[in-house]
């Protein structure tokens, strides 16, 4: 782990021309430029508020909108950088076949690329919160902790995926229809609280029903996206019981993965 | 002190035919964990035990034909590869400029495409910032370092690569059939820049190319390939002139003649070249001639027309396609006409200049309208013999010999001690 810190320290700024490149050629030729970036949770949202008026879904008494784009900032976030880190290596064969560094520099790039974008979606954030007159309190600062820990999550995937990807090209397919599956196991347009209300507090599922709220939150992403709102929205600390399923799990997860992508990494200039 | 670069019985196999897919390699993981003997795929021996040490300081050139391992190697020394068996170790910072220009990304301008593969390269911000007046100036893109290279002609695309990947302070440069970038100018320059930092900056350089002169003139020691093995290992000078000598053979045995007629790389259907002899002054048959002694050829053609003063052309190149000598009857004036039919035409060079090595035969029929009528090159090999000279004393690079006459004068002397 400390070799990886260094590794990251040392390639520091051919991480950040490399980000810098792929924000750069993504949006220099389009007229809207980075506001394509957060193109994405505002449609969402949009389409979420519009379903809600049909279906009705409790929001803890918070205007739904900004609810569900305060989930969906650290969603598309997760999303995009795990499934831009399963695609960096091979979408980098040129860049692999002819110089060495080490390859997990590519699925970190694809996370800070993703950072810089998530940075702009803030803004959004910070316009509605001015909008609907709400004030950050001091469980605010949890948020770098939050963010951190997505990207936690983040690389915990695409280390393995990117690996893999390099031998089976399916799994780049594969990933963004398991991940828009996984959103509707997260608390993305509706909120924890409903599935704590449901499972907990009603035991609608009998006997079951507290396993299966540890299983619902062992997805780290129900944690995270709880948390988020909780600290920027409504001015309460994170709900650690919501949390620590999940991140047991990633921290479980994220070194075998990185141990396969480095392993497998010798091979990536043979076979991609 | 220890070699720079130290490769012990590296092998490198590949496996043959497409990855296995992911059926297989199930089905392969249950035969192995059945005691049974998994699918195997043929392997291929990229590079087959190789070793050698290299030391600081030294310019290697890896020459080779195609697919004979010289990438390969480099991709293993740049640790882009990973060795089958055996291993490499590299003493010091290596700057592959593994095709330059690999890290070019076309959106980006030529002024932030330095900066990008500055980064790649591993060159500090700092660094770039200092040198980029410098890079730009050398890659002569002045007035397009803000243009996307998306619009670059690709000349100047390898230019702008180039010029970053030199600017770059590694122990070991690694050079992979770079220096045929750009025009002849721009060539000239590239030879210029890695000639100053392999003298003046004493790296340690890997050149793979095939512009064997241009590697005899810039290597202190040359490598050939073949088949994933260093068949060679010395002095540049002589493992060019093996590897031009397997080339040769290599060619003869695809140019074989076609019953006796010499098959025409160019021909208006009117001649029909049936044999060429080379004759020794005894006037009998042979494959070479003596340093400094007569050549004749004896060529035997048919004509299918009357052919008006016919411009004849015999030539030697070298196997590289070097055109050093063409003789023609028309300097000398001795055209005439040839009637329909067979004829027998027999030229004479007086005493061979070539140094000692082998050359290839190129003729040409040209017709009184400077039309081509049949030409061919490489028809068959021509070796010049040292004979009676001894050719240590030659010197060792240069083409031709000439007669020469030397006088030494005394102008002045010193008597006794100084």
């Amino acid at each position: 782990m400390i070799k990886v810190v260094k590794n990251l320290y040392q390639y520091r700024e051919l991480i950040a021309a490399l980000a810098w490149k792929n924000i750069v050629i993504r949006y220099k030729q389009a007229y809207l430029g980075v506001l394509w970036a957060v193109l994405k949770p505002i449609m969402l949202m949009l389409i979420f508020t519009l379903v809600r008026s049909f279906v009705g879904i409790e929001s803890d008494d918070l205007p739904y909108p900004i609810l569900t784009f305060a989930a969906l900032l650290p969603w598309v976030f997760f999303q995009e950088s795990a499934s831009e880190g399963v695609s960096s290596v091979t979408s980098n064969a040129a860049l692999i076949k002819k110089i060495y560094f080490p390859r997990e520099v590519f699925p970190i790039t694809a996370m800070v690329t993703k950072t810089v974008e998530l940075g702009i979606s803030f803004v959004i954030l910070a316009g509605m919160m001015i909008y609907y007159k709400m004030v950050p309190t001091i469980y605010a600062l949890w948020v770098p902790a939050i963010i951190f820990y997505t990207m936690i999550v983040a690389l915990g995937i695409s280390f393995f995926g990117a690996a893999v990807n390099v031998y089976y090209r399916d799994m780049s397919q594969a990933l963004p229809v398991v991940l828009s599956l996984l959103m509707y196991g997260s608390p993305v347009m509706y909120p924890l609280s409903l599935v704590h209300k449901k499972l907990i507090e009603e035991q609608a599922a009998g006997v079951w029903s507290n396993d299966l709220y540890t299983l619902y939150t062992l997805n780290p992403l129900a944690g995270i996206i709880d948390s988020f709102q909780r600290v920027v929205l409504k001015g309460l600390p994170p709900d650690f019981n919501a949390l620590y399923p999940g991140l047991i799990l990633t921290l479980v997860i994220l070194p075998f993965s990185y141990v396969f992508f480095k392993r497998a990494e010798n091979w990536f200039a043979d076979v991609i | 002190m220890k070699p720079i670069i130290e490769v012990n019985h590296l092998t490198k196999e590949y496996q043959l035919g497409h990855i296995t897919s992911l059926k297989e390699s199930v089905l392969n993981t249950f035969r192995r964990l059945g005691g049974k003997p998994a699918q195997q795929r043929e392997n291929f021996k990229a590079l087959d035990d190789v070793n050698f040490t290299i030391e600081k300081g030294e310019v290697v050139g890896i020459i080779g034909h195609n697919g004979a391992g010289k990438s390969t190697l480099l991709k293993h020394l740049a640790n882009i590869s990973n060795p089958t068996k055996g291993n490499v170790i590299v003493r010091g910072s290596v700057a592959p400029l593994i095709e330059v220009g690999a890290g070019v990304n076309p959106e980006l301008t030529g002024r932030e495409n330095i900066f990008l593969n500055g980064a790649i390269l591993g060159i500090p911000k700092k660094i770039i910032q200092q040198k980029l007046d410098e890079i730009i100036e050398f890659s002569e893109l002045e007035q397009f370092i803000d243009t996307p290279v998306k619009r670059y002609s690709s000349g100047m695309t390898v230019k702008l690569g180039f010029s970053i990947a030199t600017s770059m302070e590694a122990d070991i440069l690694i050079v992979d059939e770079v220096l045929a970038v750009g025009d002849i100018m721009f060539q000239q320059k590239c030879i210029e820049r890695m000639e100053h930092l392999i003298k003046r900056e004493g790296r340690t350089v890997l050149i793979v190319g095939h512009n064997i002169r241009q590697l005899e003139r810039i290597c202190s020691r040359v490598m050939l390939m073949d088949h994933g093995q260093i068949s060679n290992d010395g002095n540049p000078s002589e493992i060019c002139r093996i590897f031009f000598h397997e080339a040769q053979e290599r060619t003869l045995t695809r140019h074989k003649p076609v019953e006796g007629i010499i098959p025409p790389q160019s021909d208006a259907g009117i001649i029909q070249v049936t044999n060429i002899e080379i004759l020794d002054h005894d006037g009998n048959c042979s494959a070479h001639v003596n340093f400094h002694e007569d050549l004749t050829l004896r060529i035997t053609f048919e004509c299918s027309k009357k052919l008006i003063r016919p411009e004849i052309v015999v030539g030697l190149h070298t196997s590289d396609f070097v055109h050093i000598l063409s003789v023609s009857n028309a300097l000398a004036d001795i055209r005439q006409d040839l009637e329909m039919g067979k004829h027998q035409l027999t030229c004479r060079l007086t005493d061979i200049p070539l140094r000692p090595s082998s050359y290839n035969l190129r003729l040409a029929f040209i017709d009184q309208h400077r039309q081509m009528l049949w030409y061919a090159e490489n028809i068959m090999p021509v070796t010049v013999l040292p004979g009676r000279f001894n050719i240590a004393r030659l010197p060792e690079i240069g083409l031709i010999d000439l007669a020469t006459s030397w006088n030494f004068k005394t102008l002045s002397h010193v008597n006794g001690l100084v």
